[in-house]
């Protein structure tokens, strides 16, 4: 996941790698996915998610599109 | 056969170590913590990675990545707690404050441009919200290249 000033500036390197645009999120829309994603990353108790666990972390952040599908564990 | 309390209780140790170091901990390391013999701590780390619960380094013994930990320099600079930590993405440069639970000044680079961007995580909120994020695979292929995701 790659971090740019700008959509035109996305555009550029798609571009440049011969890439279709993937899904983009605002430093903020990750920043609540992150919160999510990683608050018990430490814990001695964290053992994985399942896919449904993942799944309803993805809907918690909004990210509803089938660019987030999951259908197995990773 | 696995023990599975230990297992989980190595990857713990991984990222604690990551949180008080910035680094991961050597095979050697981890099997002194739990006074095990090396090679079954080497079985432990190969049993995390085949898990997803850390990724090594291909051929190797070396942790890569404990997400949203990189064990390598990356151009995601986070400087948090008095340390600074190197993430693996841009999601993970946000990651490691939200893991740690603080603050973080967040330096890293607009990719293209390459400009230097400087962001802040204080009090649960972030400022520079101009910048954004680009995920460039569907999250049912983040793990086909995981370096390149």
């Amino acid at each position: 996941m790659l971090l740019f000033q700008s959509e035109e500036w996305i555009d550029k390197w798609c571009k440049r790698n011969n890439l279709a645009r993937g899904e983009i999120l605002t430093i903020h829309q990750v920043w609540e996915l992150s919160k999510l994603w990683y608050h018990n990353r430490l814990s001695v108790d964290y053992h994985g998610r399942s896919v449904e666990q993942v799944a309803k972390i993805f809907k918690q952040a909004g990210l509803t599109s089938e660019f987030w599908y999951i259908q197995r564990l990773l | 056969m696995t023990n599975e309390t230990l297992l989980w209780q190595v990857r713990a140790f991984v990222y604690q170590q990551f949180a008080d170091t910035t680094y991961p901990p050597s095979v050697d390391e981890t099997a002194d913590r739990f006074e095990i013999e090396f090679e079954e701590a080497v079985e432990l780390y190969k049993e995390l990675h085949n898990r997803h619960a850390l990724f090594l380094e291909p051929e190797t013994l070396t942790i890569r990545m404990a997400n949203p930990f990189s064990g390598i320099s990356t151009d995601f600079r986070v400087h948090a707690n008095g340390r600074t930590y190197y993430a693996n993405c841009a999601w993970d440069m946000l990651g490691i404050p939200a893991a740690l639970h603080c603050d973080a000044v967040i330096e890293t680079v607009c990719t293209e441009s390459n400009k230097t961007v400087r962001l802040e995580v204080k009090n649960s909120q972030i400022t520079n919200y101009d910048l954004l994020v680009h995920f460039p695979l569907p999250f049912a292929r983040w793990y086909d290249d995981l370096v390149f995701t």
